[in-house]
């Protein structure tokens, strides 16, 4: 926002003007798939070379770099906080509106962590090696906000 | 400089388009690089380090991108740098990747430039947002207004090098813009964006990348297809703005064009160079660099264009493959122009191929014409004494 005031006049004058300026981004196969399935209510992961689930997928293998297929694999919904912190207070640009951890959580059937946002209602409620579920949104639209997770019951 | 010989031995480019949709940015690099490994006939195995190049984070505002780029180009425990010098940066960065080979430090390294500029604002990006948009159109504008009246060049010049790079455009896959039925009549009455420059005077705004394995003597041997060998390279840089600064004629250019000259044993360079890609992103800079770089002499640049010297069948063609003014994903712009300067020395550039194409000159610059890069290419380590 610009503000331009003009003086030395007997009325001062005050004009706004917002720059918008929005960046697109294109996906490809592999973050798509991710996505539409968070639209969907399903976590996707995928194969590496060496059968490991990589979760969220990457477009290539992190060991040696070559291209992945579609070998993509449903994840989840539960898993296991291997690492955590908590924040007390959240921003406007966090997941949550009250205090929450943000946690490494490894997903039944991956071999790597998503981070992600565990709504615990309080950080004595937060261990690592805890069980957490996705707690999906109704409205979901492909965004990796469309859930957030909660400790899993019992 | 060099302690010993490099050559481009891979050269891999994505078709280059208004939108990739198709693609995630780290997904059009590696399309690009894949290509130029398998040209060369290595895998992601056989490079020992990756130099990558790319325009103002702006661009598509992803930030320091080097670093989440590493495993789409294989990266992962092997040493990986980003070069930043404006719009010369895909020059510069194929030049950094040089030296690691003729220095010794690698065997073989990977080079990569990039932009996908339909994920932001090409115009802000290069402004930072504070010109309000002026962008690089309206700063070149006066300049090329000055060599016109400096040079007395005829209006036309503009309109000819314009549907010359549109043309030859049309012969080369890769490249952006097809344009085949333009015309001086449509760059004429084409709209004035920044006077002297109409629409069809000025570069399109691209996604695209392009890549290239560069390796020493024995590796060179051992590929499978024709090397190109780099036979010189130079940067040169000065301030943007500075009293008396020759705007029209950056002495930056002119010494970088000399470190070349000097470098290869070239004393003429109009006849000891067979084709040059030079960075030519609106129309008059054609005859601007020809001039700028002492390829012709002063008020000479603008009369190659007009008798038809730099045309593809010309005795100097100049931008055979279209040029910046048909394809344009700005950090790859530069190295766009060593790439295809590198084919037409392996006789490799298809239908945009020129002919005896044995020594080429490629050259980038960038910012308010302040970096400049380039290299001479040739298909063999003597070309130049060859031709003498």
């Amino acid at each position: 926002m610009f503000y331009c005031r003009v003086v030395g006049e007997s009325q001062e004058r005050l004009t706004t003007h917002t720059i918008d300026f929005p960046y697109t981004r294109t996906l490809g196969p592999v973050f798509s798939e991710f996505l539409t399935g968070m639209r969907d209510g399903k976590l996707v992961g995928i194969k590496g070379r060496d059968g490991k689930v990589i979760c969220p997928p990457t477009e290539w293998d992190p060991e040696t770099g070559d291209a992945l297929g579609n070998d993509f694999v449903e994840v989840g919904p539960g898993g296991v906080v291997t690492t955590w912190a908590w924040v007390t207070e959240p921003t406007p640009k966090h997941p949550l509106d009250k205090p929450f951890a943000f946690a490494l959580i490894q997903l039944d059937g991956a071999d790597t962590g998503l981070m992600h946002a565990v709504d615990a209602g309080s950080i004595d409620k937060m261990s690592t090696g805890m069980r957490v579920t996705a707690r999906w949104k109704d409205d979901r639209i492909g965004h990796i906000t469309d859930v957030t997770f909660v400790p899993e019951a019992g | 400089m060099s302690s010993q010989p490099a050559a481009v031995i891979g050269i891999g480019q994505t078709k280059h388009k208004k939108r990739r949709d198709d693609v995630s940015l780290p997904g059009l690099v590696r399309e690009a690089a894949q290509r130029a490994l398998d040209d060369a006939e290595l895998t992601w195995k056989d490079i020992d380090a990756v130099v990558l190049g790319k325009a103002p984070d702006p661009f598509e505002g992803v930030m320091m991108p080097e670093l989440s780029m590493a495993d789409a180009l294989g990266a992962n425990g092997k040493p990986m740098m980003r070069v930043h010098t404006a719009g010369s940066v895909g020059g510069s960065t194929a030049l950094v990747a040089t030296h690691l080979v003729q220095t010794g430090v690698h065997d073989r390294v990977l080079t990569v430039a990039y932009e996908k500029q339909a994920e932001g604002n090409a115009q802000w990006g290069l402004a930072g947002g504070r010109s309000g948009g002026m962008g690089a159109g309206g700063i070149f504008a006066p300049w090329m207004r000055s060599y016109i009246k400096q040079s007395g060049a005829p209006e036309d010049i503009g309109w000819k090098v314009a549907v010359k790079d549109r043309l030859n455009a049309c012969k080369n896959p890769y490249a952006h813009l097809q344009l085949k039925d333009i015309t001086i009549e449509a760059v004429k009455e084409s709209p004035v964006i920044w006077d002297p420059i109409h629409f069809h005077e000025s570069c399109p705004s691209s996604d695209g990348a392009v890549a290239m394995v560069l390796t020493n003597e024995k590796g060179a041997k051992k590929a499978p297809r024709k090397p190109a060998w780099v036979l010189a390279t130079a940067m040169r840089s000065e301030l943007g703005v500075f009293p008396g600064r020759n705007n029209v004629r950056p002495q930056a250019g002119v010494e970088c064009a000399h470190m070349i000259y000097d470098q290869a044993g070239i004393t003429n360079p109009r006849e000891q160079i067979d084709m040059a890609e030079l960075y030519v992103p609106f129309s008059w800079y054609e005859p601007m660099w020809l001039e700028g770089h002492d390829i012709a002499g002063p008020g000479e640049g603008w009369q190659m264009v007009a008798d038809g010297s730099t045309e593809i069948d010309g005795s100097f063609p100049v931008n055979a493959s279209g040029g910046v003014l048909s394809t344009n994903p700005i950090g790859a712009s530069g190295m766009i122009r060593f790439a295809e300067a590198a084919l037409q020395v392996r006789g490799e550039a298809g239908e945009h191929q020129v002919k005896d194409a044995h020594v080429a000159l490629a050259q980038a610059y960038g910012g308010s014409a302040q970096y400049f890069a380039m290299w001479l290419v040739g298909d063999e380590l003597d070309a130049v004494a060859k031709k003498k």
